[in-house]
């Protein structure tokens, strides 16, 4: 009697855990299916990133010519493009599935390092943008408003970085429709 | 007494025949200097403009906050690293050059981490004065395949109008921005 309740325990307890290991098995199998599709999905678009638009807001050139090239550089690290072209770039016109980031400055607040470095609370670097990412045929992917500051250390240039890696970010959550279909736009704020 | 004569006209014909090499010395020497100081001269009329820059971003092939030389070479305007390639940008590419100005504060990350060690925030009235203005050169050119690209350069105050002057005599257009002004108050910092 003691034998079969021993035996039965343990057939329980393997049989739990069997079950334990093979339950994930096939959610970690869907999942990975699920990103590799995502994956291969977004891989299938290239991006153009056009030159940024100032808006109303009184950007200086530099500000302009580093959040454009540090949106190239954070859109190349998301490796989640074809290609990253420029604006301009002949080479995007024979591409056939092509996405187009633009940017228009909303908000842009000229900060003070030595300021920054003084005071701690004041001297802060603020930008704020909002980035569209449509197709070609005119078709809205995405369009968030997104910021970029420097509060505490670093130089006023900082917050154009700052602001790419946040773009960049919120296009590597982005699911894309697939090369011919469109989606009607995400808005909000990061 | 005649040979004593002869002795005198032999000795006075030898002291006038000692200077003339002497006198062909000094002026090949006038000569040389003459031709080394027409050397000299030329080129400082027009000499080869060379500014340590600091390569904030833009360029591909040279990192970020690089140190190197801008000058002119033939059309193209050359980013030099030691020990590295240059990068080289055709003048005609160019389609616009922003001069603008800056102030940063000075040693980077070891000085601010060696300002926020000071105690009692001594390390803020270090930073009031451990700043450093500077020129800024933003440059906007195309690529082969007509893309935009855009470069960042820093450079030491004043240093800017040379370049500018440079750029201007090539046919950029170079348009001056409003620098960052930053004047000190006793109570304070104001822009």
């Amino acid at each position: 009697m003691k034998t079969n309740s021993r035996v039965s325990r343990f057939v329980l307890a393997g049989a739990i855990v069997a079950i334990a290991v093979a339950q994930p098995t096939p959610v970690l199998a869907q999942t990975a299916a699920e990103r590799s599709s995502g994956a291969n999905n977004s891989v299938q678009w290239s991006v153009q990133v056009d030159k940024v638009d100032p808006g109303n807001a009184n950007l200086e050139a530099s500000f302009q010519i580093a959040i454009y090239e540090n949106l190239l550089t954070e859109l190349s690290k998301t490796k989640r493009f074809r290609q990253v072209f420029r604006d301009g770039d002949r080479n995007a016109l024979d591409t056939s599935d092509l996405l187009i980031l633009k940017t228009v400055v909303q908000k842009y607040s000229p900060g003070n390092e030595t300021r920054r470095a003084v005071t701690t609370v004041s001297g802060a670097t603020k930008l704020t943008v909002r980035s569209q990412l449509c197709t070609t045929n005119g078709a809205i992917i995405l369009d968030h408003a997104v910021n970029g500051n420097v509060r505490f250390m670093g130089s006023n240039l900082r917050a154009t970085h700052n602001l790419a890696r946040n773009v960049a970010k919120t296009i590597k959550g982005l699911s894309f429709p697939e090369p011919s279909l469109s989606v009607p736009a995400q808005s909000g704020e990061l | 007494m005649t040979c004593t004569f002869l002795t005198r006209k032999q000795t006075t014909v030898a002291s006038f025949r000692a200077p003339r090499p002497a006198l062909g010395l000094v002026a090949l020497l006038i000569w040389c200097s003459a031709v080394a100081f027409a050397q000299n001269v030329s080129p400082s009329t027009n000499p080869p403009l060379s500014i340590r820059a600091t390569h904030v971003l833009g360029f591909e092939s040279a990192a970020n906050n690089a140190n190197g030389t801008l000058s002119f070479r033939d059309n193209t305007l050359q980013f030099q690293q030691a020990g590295k390639a240059p990068v080289e940008i055709g003048v005609a590419s160019i389609q616009d050059a922003f001069l603008g100005g800056q102030s940063k504060q000075i040693g980077g990350l070891p000085m601010t981490l060696g300002k926020a060690a000071v105690p009692y925030g001594g390390g803020r009235v270090v930073s009031l004065f451990a700043h450093k203005k500077y020129d800024t050169l933003t440059l906007q050119y195309l690529d082969r395949n007509g893309g935009i690209h855009g470069a960042i350069l820093q450079l030491r105050q004043g240093q800017g109008q040379i370049l500018k002057n440079e750029l201007v005599a090539r046919g950029v257009r170079v348009i001056d921005t409003e620098p960052e002004t930053l004047s000190l108050t006793s109570s304070g910092v104001t822009k």
